[in-house]
């Protein structure tokens, strides 16, 4: 079989900047701009990769998928299913017959007084600048959360020679793995646990010091514990994000499972989507923290998911195919979540009450919690309003259940360069908390092409056929033809 | 279900219904909206946003100038923002063939009596920053202008509201009860509505809708496509039109820009359409590069697209029928935005008169009284067949 692997990685400086695909926080070296060093050091980050190559799969790194186009009962001119691709310079098309989106996650985005400052990152973000591209240019870092995310990203930091100055959480205790805690503890690393972020502070736009504050079991901040610790660097890592942007592109059914990260994909256990052609493997098909310590459960689906799409191609047969996946150590694809929702919503609550709701929840559009809640109109209209009472989130959700696209096309919250990429859950559960709806029964904000945001002449299509060129219909008219 | 009672019910909460819906209202009706999913969730909310005088098609024209009259004070009408800018409509030619089209259509504008002008390619270099060199010439209206298409349909929602109008949205419509040849009352997933009037605005299900009254008001749905960039230095506020493509420069900065091809499809009377975007995206792109070379490194963040419904002479639908005799149908063949203060306008006065102060002439139902069932697969506007 023909198989191409694509990885948007390493991902431009540019995009690097514009926080794409994850929260960078403009903590990077300048090694960063020089793409064949970043190829160089990727392989090296990843031996699969050569594995791959070895066994004749195409790999196509810096290349992001942008778009992810197929027929549908309301669409249907396309001559089969079809990515959108680019690299740095151009896009192109690519027909496949079947695909396993392994995209991973994205990082979590919880608003604190200063996480629009640079230095402010998250946990994936982090990962990519250290393992990947042994750029992260922080010297002193706060990490938030104590799940094993935080602990293995505070570890991480260490190992690359990053001071670890903290490692915070709002729960009671530690929630992580002990053998990471006691690693931690033992290079000085203090561990604040009922704590949260009152705010990060510096000049220049830049974070120079973090103020942590005791919270107590209302999330509420405790008069007088703040305490200021000096840190360039303050990374989110309570929670990864499936990246189902192309899923949802694609129309695979996705289900709110909270204890995986939000909207996953429904599947069977051959890791097949509701759509026939598309299957699924890691992060992408639902994540917690449990996972962060166990690789093996993400390898399992990868390879699960390609006995069954070469099968489905006729590539194997059935018996072969069971036998393969008999093969498979431990063959789990499924291991126990933790409380992934919970926890999130706990550190939300405590970052408002000790922080206040005038920082952004969308940081792209500079539309703060309280925007946001009161439904006020951007602030560049510098609209006034005559009335007592403007209508609110509350008068909003009586009429219809709140639709996350309808609050964000009146405050733009979700509208701007990442299209919701940091701040879509953050906003999802500020919504449901104050028009009292359980966050499960709120739609998805919608994902568009493209999920990358793509300069007009990359997007430009050198492949464009003579028919578009000159067919091109202006609007409705008499002469006009239809499209396919 | 109970069963309520209002005066007018209108079936659709687009621009066109709720602006109807709005002037009811302001003249002391009580109306209530019912839509099947949230305030201008389709193709009202996701349009270009483009307010002009409609000189490409001269019936519209007395209907299209009194929206942009009404649009000057809509802001200040509904008490909310709708970023409506009336910084003209700039057309501009690159090719020949457009540039004898371009004077054409001014002197159309010159016989109606339209604030038009010829503008040199130097001048129209100095009205959009970073516009290609390409053009030769263009046609600037001073009237036209653009408007944010969600702000605006949320604006005439609560403005609505605020008259003590009433909203059901997430609401379907399962049947029209006909009796004695008027529409004794709209059954919903709600209850049953009984009214005086019943507007049907249902855009591209207008048929479908006009169907379970008996009446066969022929449109045909299709799927458009658009896009937007991330906000780009300098701004220009005029509305803009040329290389095969319409938009605007949004007050935050975005360019929104759509065109190309449309493809003909299907919808029902209880779900959303599927409203994916194609691959054309790219080939509108390229075109927006070639129009403004200077924002060729700006990227696309989104783009979507929206369903619109045709009319077979591509124009509007607005009329109070014979039978029922109580039932208006409003669908504006892809055009509603822009015109939708004066539809709002025209739909009320024919509630409340039986006829309407502004010339509609020519949009009546009756034209189409020749029309079979058929007609889409006649025409070729049905959706083409799916592939295996």
């Amino acid at each position: 079989m023909q198989v191409t692997l694509i990885d948007e990685n390493p991902i431009a400086a540019s995009m690097a900047r514009l926080n794409v695909p994850q929260f960078f926080g403009q903590r990077f070296a300048g090694g960063l701009h020089d793409k064949s060093l970043m190829v160089e050091r990727a392989r090296a980050a990843n031996e699969a990769l050569a594995e791959a190559e070895a066994m004749g799969v195409d790999v196509q790194l810096g290349t992001c998928v942008w778009g992810a186009f197929r027929n549908s009962e309301s669409s249907r001119v396309l001559d089969g299913p079809q990515l959108g691709l680019a690299d740095n310079e151009r896009s192109w098309l690519m027909k496949y017959d079947r695909l396993i989106v392994a995209a991973g996650a994205r990082d979590l985005g919880l608003a604190f007084a200063g996480w629009d400052r640079r230095g402010a990152m998250a946990a994936n973000g982090a990962y990519s600048l250290m393992r990947r591209y042994q750029a992260l240019a922080s010297q002193r870092m706060v990490v938030l959360g104590s799940g094993n995310l935080g602990l293995s990203t505070a570890r991480m930091a260490l190992d690359r020679g990053v001071d670890v100055a903290a490692v915070v959480d709002v729960s009671r205790s530690v929630r992580g793995d002990e053998a990471i805690v006691a690693t931690l503890r033992e290079s000085g690393v203090k561990l604040f646990t009922s704590h949260t972020v009152r705010e990060a502070v510096g000049g220049n736009g830049e974070i120079e010091s973090v103020v942590l504050v005791e919270i107590d079991d209302n999330c509420q901040p405790v008069a007088g514990s703040d305490k200021v610790i000096a840190a360039d660097t303050v990374c989110l890592a309570v929670g990864l994000v499936p990246n189902v942007e192309l899923l949802s592109l694609l129309g695979c059914d996705l289900s709110f499972e909270p204890e995986l990260g939000g909207y996953v994909p429904d599947r069977d256990d051959w890791m097949r989507t509701s759509v026939e052609s598309v299957f699924v493997a890691g992060d992408v098909a639902g994540f917690h923290d449990g996972m962060v310590l166990d690789t093996e459960t993400a390898r399992n689906q990868g390879r699960l998911a390609g006995i069954a799409a070469a099968k489905s191609l006729g590539a194997i047969d059935e018996a072969e195919a069971i036998a393969r996946r008999s093969d498979l150590q431990a063959a789990a694809i499924d291991s126990k979540p933790t409380d992934t929702y919970a926890n999130w919503i706990r550190w939300l609550q405590a970052l408002l009450n000790a922080g206040g709701s005038e920082v952004f929840a969308c940081p792209c559009e500079e539309v703060t919690c309280a925007d946001l809640i009161d439904l006020r109109p951007p602030r560049f209209l510098d609209w006034e309003t005559e009335r007592t009472s403007p209508p609110s989130l509350k008068a909003l959700a009586k009429d219809a259940p709140v639709n996350p696209d309808q609050v964000k096309r009146l405050t733009r919250a979700g509208m701007g360069h990442c299209q919701g990429r940091l701040c879509r859950e953050q906003v999802a559960l500020l919504l449901a908390e104050a028009s009292e709806t359980d966050v499960a029964d709120m739609p998805v904000m919608s994902y568009r092409p493209p999920v990358r945001p793509l300069p007009l002449r990359v997007m430009w299509p050198h492949d464009e056929s003579e028919q578009v060129r000159n067919e091109w219909a202006k609007w409705f008219s008499p002469t006009q033809q239809v499209l396919g | 279900m109970p069963v309520n009672r209002a005066d007018v019910v209108v079936i659709g909460a687009g621009v066109s219904g709720l602006s109807s819906a709005y002037f009811l209202a302001r003249a002391g009706k009580d109306v209530v909206v019912v839509d099947k999913g949230i305030v201008g969730g389709e193709a009202s909310g996701r349009n270009g946003g483009m307010v002009s005088e409609r000189v490409d098609e001269p019936l519209l024209i007395p209907l299209a100038v009194e929206a942009t009259e009404l649009w000057t004070t809509l802001d200040e009408e509904l008490g909310y923002p709708t970023e409506f800018t009336q910084e003209g409509r700039l057309q501009v030619a690159v090719t020949e063939a457009e540039m004898g089209d371009l004077l054409a259509e001014r002197d159309v504008a010159l016989r109606h009596g339209i604030d038009v002008e010829v503008v040199e390619p130097s001048a129209i270099r100095d009205m959009i920053p970073g516009i290609t060199e390409r053009t030769l010439g263009g046609l600037f209206f001073a009237n036209g202008g653009h408007a944010n298409t969600q702000l605006t349909v949320q604006a005439y929602a609560w403005a609505l509201q605020d008259l003590g109008g009433r909203l059901y949205q997430n609401t379907t419509v399962t049947g029209l009860r006909v009796v004695d040849g008027r529409v004794a009352s709209v059954e919903t997933t709600a209850g049953d509505l009984a009214a005086e009037f019943v507007i049907g605005a249902a855009g591209p299900q207008t048929g479908l809708l006009a169907d379970l009254a008996g009446v066969h008001v022929p449109v045909a749905p299709a799927r458009v496509e658009i896009l937007a960039t991330a906000p780009v230095e300098p701004r220009f506020p005029i509305a803009l039109v040329g290389n095969g493509l319409y938009g605007h420069q949004a007050v935050r900065g975005n360019l929104i820009f759509g065109g190309g091809a449309h493809e003909w499809t299907d919808v029902d009377l209880t779900t959303s359409p599927g409203k994916p975007n194609t691959p054309l995206i790219r080939n509108i792109a390229r075109r927006l590069a070639e129009l403004l070379p200077g924002a060729a490194d700006v990227p696309v963040i989104r783009s979507w697209a929206g369903v619109v419904e045709q009319a077979p002479d591509y124009r509007p639908i607005i009329d109070i029928l014979d039978c029922p005799s109580n039932y208006v149908v409003v669908t504006a063949s892809a055009h509603g935005f822009g015109i939708s203060p004066a539809t709002g306008k025209v739909v009320s006065e024919l509630v409340l008169h039986g006829e309407s102060s502004i010339d509609i002439r020519g949009l009546g139902l009756d034209r189409f009284s020749g029309v079979g069932r058929g007609w889409r697969q006649e025409r070729g506007w049905s959706p083409v067949p799916q592939r295996a």
